[in-house]
């Protein structure tokens, strides 16, 4: 087990080292740089730069070396604990990552905090009685929802309640500090498209295990249906929904974007999109790090759980 | 075939389902559509007839597709929201619509009657029919979104193939290619692409066939991990027979059933990402229309109650067209477990 | 300064100003501006003129500001939605929006009121020698900074010293004022030896190697905030300026938060410019297409722009709509060296076919102005209009057989859309006209980053051009034989000539008549389709009182009041 991970987490510094030095050859090339340019000194201003003076504005953002040096340095400050420095926002890279993971770790947290037990008790009411009206309602229910794109979840909501009713905030920019009003809109948006998934594969699980053997002999010997459901459907039925949730963690980081620019919520996800659109590099670095940590960790996670969860699985 | 049926002969229609019609059907209502919407500014004045074989082949092929799914009721009404709007991709030229790129009267309301033009469901902040922008819509996202699903098939099959089959370092190095763009959220790597390559609809198809194929790939090798032990495969290698051919004609024949249920799924996948990406700017590019791009431009211009259709119409048409890719899957599934 | 003093030390061609307004040839509004120009007290030149007073003329304090509204209440919170950007340095900064982040800090010589008229800021008053070639700056007295120190001539000098210096970078080199006090010595740009005379503490004297008109507007330009003579970048470090207000927290993407001063060096602080009303003022970061939505969620009491494309919705929310008539414009410009514009008949053919007047109600129906092809506003002092253009298509397609494309022609024009959404629109409506001729129109539609990387470049282009006080002043940027903004790659020594002249003539008739001969060769050149001088809007809440409209949308608040 400690094998396994340990494997994972080289695999994971690897792939960081490997996307990481990709991202920086990316960004190396000309256009880009004029792009940080134009974004920096203006339109007007960067054409009527001259060679000369262009070369310097490039030396004084530290763009005029090899993109392999750059990421040795860039390598070395991160080992000390330094994520560079933001072209567009005029600040240090970590900080202002911390505070924008924090927003979207507060949205995720609401967002988990309701689809968890929603799509586990679909999923188990739909699983108990496979083919039932109460599954088939279910499964479409769970179908339909996740056929709806955020974006056009997210407008239906708000052109329900905000823009109709009246009751919430349309943008969650939250100026005048934390509300909670701005964010119903957001972790609804996220919790509609990501709980049905959950839901379906709990069912399907929870269906498989119902027509085991044990448990059909557990309500042969004529054991309460409830108590066997409780008691020995459910725990293994919620191995595999588990695994899954942890993942959705993964999921989040990218679904978060689209939602995050909807509602104008300053989190990863728009941050992300703000700095490679700028381009500012090491925003964008520093964003993949997280992103490729946080879904290798939650592998790792699960795989955990997994085999904590399952008697029947041992890693070697 | 029973015996009993042989006196009637296979109707038309069972010689048609055979999956050689069927795939010349497929091409006959592909082609003309991707050619009209990729290269449609290049085939000048004949664009205009170019779609027309197109749409007796949808007809046909929606009855064929009832008629094969008809045991299951979920996969009917995928079927028929897919072939609703595949339907209005190839027929749009053809249908009684004002030009969705010519504004005439701003802002104006469903169902109200301006001058001598009736709008069903309104116009849009130019002034543009939306009903028109909708079906027309619908080409685009379906091409690229086909188009980028099948290239993504293409490279991941033969990735999966490859590293199934041989094995070896072949395995460990595509592998490893596949978990480094695994392990990116598909977002950072759509963003990352896009921006890279700039935005555009073939850029969509290289950004969706990195997010994609190596999931693809995953199925693929063990799906072939699987086949490549069965006698038919010995017998070929026993006969001498090429990798090449081993792959292409052994394996990927006996790969095909199972992936095909996750390529519905995939297709609902690429369709929501080609709308976000659109949404984001990172997508297709103005004027012409596309559902991501009618919510781009109406979410800055249209954020009131009493403009709220041009929102919910692009966002109600991309859900249904989504819902019918992910029925159908469901469908298709449930028919190949009963199996 | 009573009106008495400044009659005394007018310049003489104030007088000739006048004369030529009794005369009737120069109305009394262009009078006002003129003399307002030269050193006359805004105040003055109206009672000159025999114009009531406006309410932005408080002559007793020769103040820029409006006058104090008797209603108004102090206190409260401005929240404005903007981009909130990076205000490092201000010498360098690309954008409005930077500036005005520093606006209430960090002060002017001079300023530019929403109706077009120039006034002493910083400066008490100005002079110009008759050759328009030495200009003296006379400084406010008891002007405070925030650290105690008090506004002097050294504060003045520091700050052209800072622009002039090459390595600094600063737009303001270009500015036709700070470019007459620099020489090129061996391919640098460096400043003249005595190109500046500190006369006395508050008098400070500039000395021009060309006569330039235009020194006063240049002080408002964005880039010319005074920062105190110890500034050392970033601005952040030094927080200091002159003004009402100081920057209590930046953070780009994010907030800029002013706060009212009280204090300076220890000190009371007085602000000079008399009593403004809002306690502090709040920017956030809204990306343009976002503030509307910001302000109809309440989350803002007023935006810096809007769109034309969201009008509608402006209008459906409770707010005023404020719009401002500009020389902003979309110049959609030929290379007269790329292929197959070379042929400049294939140019005529295109301006022939397009109809301006049509084109401006599609795409800004409310406000702005139509274009004529050449690049000077109605808006502009020195405007004159040139006999109307008519659209000929007939003409336009004999042009084109006769160089050599009887069954018509293909181009394709690059939309950056950097001004938003509305390029497009204009150029949809010009592929709809040129239709008609024969010629077919490919839209290609690029992101605005891209479009700056090629817009000089692009045979045929639509770029945005913002807005300039004078006409004279966009003319000479772009379309001079030679300089590095000419996108056009026009070049006409006849023309060049006739520009030469109307910028050397104050005579505002004559001037109007030399621009106007120059913008005639410019139009049959046929080098542009400028199809609309764009109003801009903006939109504030009603409680908030005396939102300014800026031309070019610079804010200054300080006679803003909330309700």
């Amino acid at each position: 087990m400690l094998k396994l991970i340990l494997r994972r987490l080289v695999q994971m510094v690897l792939i960081m080292a490997v996307s990481s030095l990709l991202l920086f050859a990316i960004f190396d090339t000309p256009e880009f740089k004029k792009r940080l340019a134009v974004q920096e000194l203006g339109g007007f201003a960067v054409s009527a730069l001259t060679e000369e003076s262009y070369k310097s504005w490039l030396a004084g953002r530290g763009l005029d070396v090899p993109f392999h040096q750059r990421y040795l340095n860039w390598v070395g400050n991160i080992l000390s604990g330094d994520f560079g420095f933001s072209y567009e926002k005029n600040r240090p890279v970590g900080p202002l990552l911390a505070d924008r993971l924090a927003n979207t770790g507060i949205l995720a947290f609401f967002v988990f905090a309701l689809m968890i037990p929603l799509s586990l008790i679909l999923g188990i009411l739909a699983g108990m009685k496979e083919g039932s009206l109460q599954d088939r309602s279910i499964s479409f229910i769970s179908v339909f929802t996740t056929s709806i794109p955020e974006i056009a979840s997210a407008i239906l909501l708000t052109v329900i309640f905000a823009l109709g009713l009246g009751w919430l905030p349309v943008k969650s920019a939250m100026i005048g500090g934390f509300s909670f009003r701005e964010l119903v809109l957001p972790v609804l948006t996220l919790v509609i498209y990501d709980f049905g998934y959950v839901a379906r594969m709990t069912r399907a699980s929870m269906a498989e295990v119902m027509t085991s053997q044990y448990i059909r002999t557990a309500i042969l010997k004529g054991l309460p249906y409830r108590r066997v459901v409780m008691r020995h459907a459910l725990r293994n039925a919620l191995i595999a929904p588990f695994t899954l949730i942890v993942l959705q963690l993964n999921w989040l980081l990218s679904g978060v974007v689209v939602v995050e620019v909807f509602f104008e919520y300053n989190g990863f996800g728009k941050l992300l999109l703000e700095a490679a659109l700028f381009p500012d590099v090491e925003v964008v670095q520093a964003c993949t790090l997280v992103a490729v940590a946080v879904a290798v960790l939650s592998q790792i996670i699960s795989d955990i759980g997994y085999t904590f969860l399952n008697p029947r699985i041992r890693f070697a | 075939m029973a015996v009993t049926e042989i006196q009637s002969g296979p109707s038309l229609l069972d010689r048609l389902s055979r999956p050689k019609p069927v795939i010349a059907l497929a091409l006959l209502l592909w082609l003309p559509l991707t050619a009209y919407v990729m290269f449609g500014h290049r085939l000048g004045s004949g664009a205009q007839n170019v779609l027309l074989p197109a749409i007796p082949a949808t007809v046909l092929l929606y009855v064929l597709g009832v008629r094969a799914f008809r045991e299951s009721r979920v996969a009917v009404i995928g079927l028929t929201l897919v072939f609703f709007w595949l339907l209005m991709a190839v027929s749009a030229p053809y249908l009684p619509l004002m030009d969705p790129n010519k504004p005439i009267a701003p802002f104006t309301t469903p169902f109200t009657e301006r001058g001598d033009l009736f709008f069903w469901l309104g116009t849009d902040f130019k002034g543009r029919d939306m009903l028109s922008r909708m079906i027309w819509g619908c080409q685009r996202v379906l091409v690229w979104g086909v188009t980028a699903t099948m290239v993504a098939y293409v490279v991941g099959a033969m990735f999966g193939l490859i590293s199934g089959y041989l094995a070896g370092w072949w395995d460990e190095i595509i592998s490893f290619v596949a978990n480094v763009l695994l392990s990116f959220p598909v977002m950072v790597l759509f963003i990352v692409i896009l921006n890279y390559l700039g935005p555009s609809g073939f850029n969509i198809v290289v950004a969706v066939t990195f997010a994609s194929a190596p999931a693809i790939m995953r199925i693929v090798r063990g799906l072939a991990l699987d086949i490549k032990t069965r006698d038919y495969v010995y017998a070929a290698q026993t006969r001498g027979e090429h990798p090449l051919y081993i792959m292409i004609f052994e394996l990927l024949p006996n790969v095909r059933g199972p992936i095909i249920v996750d390529a519905c799924l995939r297709l609902g996948y690429t369709t929501v990402a080609i709308t976000t990406l659109t949404f984001l700017g990172l997508g297709l590019q103005p004027p012409d229309p596309d559902w991501g791009l009618m919510i781009r431009e109406s979410a800055r211009t249209a954020m009131l109650w009493k403009f709220s259709y041009m929102l919910l119409v692009p966002a109600l048409a991309v859900s249904s067209l989504i819902l019918g890719f992910n029925l159908l899957a469901d469908g298709l599934r449930e028919m190949s477990l009963r199996d | 300064m009573s009106t008495n003093k400044t009659t005394n030390t007018m310049h003489p061609k104030v007088r000739e100003a006048q004369e030529q307004m009794d005369s009737g040839r120069l109305s009394r509004r262009e009078f006002v501006r003129y003399a307002a120009l030269l050193g006359v007290g805004a105040g003055a030149a109206y009672a000159m003129a025999g114009l009531p007073s406006p309410a932005i003329a408080q002559d007793a304090a020769n103040l820029p500001f409006p006058a104090d509204d008797p209603n108004a209440k102090a206190g409260g919170i401005l929240k404005v939605a903007m981009q909130v950007q990076k205000i490092d340095d201000p010498a360098t900064f690309s954008w409005t929006q930077a500036s005005n982040q520093t606006r209430h800090m960090l002060e002017y010589l001079a300023m530019t009121g929403p109706d077009n008229v120039t006034r002493p800021m910083l400066a008490e008053r100005w002079e110009a020698s008759e050759d328009l070639k030495t200009w003296t700056f006379h400084l406010r007295k008891g002007v405070k900074w925030h650290n105690g120190d008090d506004f002097t001539a050294e504060d003045v000098k520091f700050n052209f010293e800072r622009w002039t210096d090459p390595d600094l970078g600063s737009s303001n080199i270009g500015l036709s004022s700070v470019s007459a006090m620099v020489e090129e010595v061996d391919g640098k740009k460096r400043l003249i030896d005595g190109a500046i005379e500190v006369i006395d503490e508050h008098t400070i004297r500039f000395n021009l190697t060309k006569p330039v008109l235009s020194f006063p507007e240049d002080m408002y330009n964005y880039p010319t905030a005074i920062v105190h003579r110890g500034f050392k970048p970033p601005l952040d470090n030094v927080i200091n300026g002159t003004g009402a207000y100081t920057i209590a927290e930046n953070v780009v993407g994010d907030r800029c938060i002013l706060k009212k001063v009280t204090e300076a060096g220890g000190q009371p602080f007085e602000y000079w410019g008399g009593t403004v009303f809002l306690d502090e003022i709040h920017y956030y970061n809204f990306d343009a297409d976002n503030q509307l939505t910001a302000f109809a969620g309440e989350s803002v009491d007023a935006i810096y722009d809007f769109g034309v494309e969201q009008m509608e919705l402006a209008k459906a929310l409770d707010g005023e709509i404020i719009a401002a008539r500009t020389a902003q414009t979309l110049c959609c410009r030929m290379r007269v060296d790329a292929a197959p514009f070379n042929d400049e008949r294939v140019r005529k053919a295109v301006t022939m076919a397009i109809d301006n007047a049509a084109i401006k109600p599609l795409v800004y129906p409310e406000g702005g102005d139509v274009g004529e092809n050449y690049h000077v506003a109605p808006v502009h002092p020195d405007y004159e209009a040139l006999p109307p253009l008519t659209r000929d298509v007939e003409g336009a397609k004999a042009l084109l057989a006769e160089a050599g494309h009887p069954n018509g022609i293909t181009i394709t024009i690059d939309i950056g859309n950097t001004d938003g959404p509305w390029h497009q629109t204009a150029a949809e409506a010009m592929r709809d006209q040129l239709k008609d001729a024969g010629i077919t129109l490919n839209i290609n539609v690029i992101p605005a980053s891209k479009y700056w990387e090629i817009w000089t470049k692009t045979p045929f282009g639509a770029t945005a051009w913002t807005h300039r006080p004078l006409g004279t002043m966009v003319m000479s940027l772009g379309y001079r034989t030679g300089v590095p903004w000419n996108e056009s790659g026009f070049a006409s020594a006849e023309f060049d000539a006739a520009l030469d002249e109307a910028e050397a003539t104050l005579d505002v008739e004559t001037r109007k008549g030399l621009l106007a001969k120059a913008s005639k060769i410019l139009q049959d050149a046929s080098v542009m389709v400028l199809p609309i001088w764009r109003p801009v809007y903006t939109m504030a809440s009603k409680s908030v009182h005396g939102y300014p409209a800026h031309p070019t949308q610079y804010h200054q608040f300080n006679k803003v009041w909330m309700s």
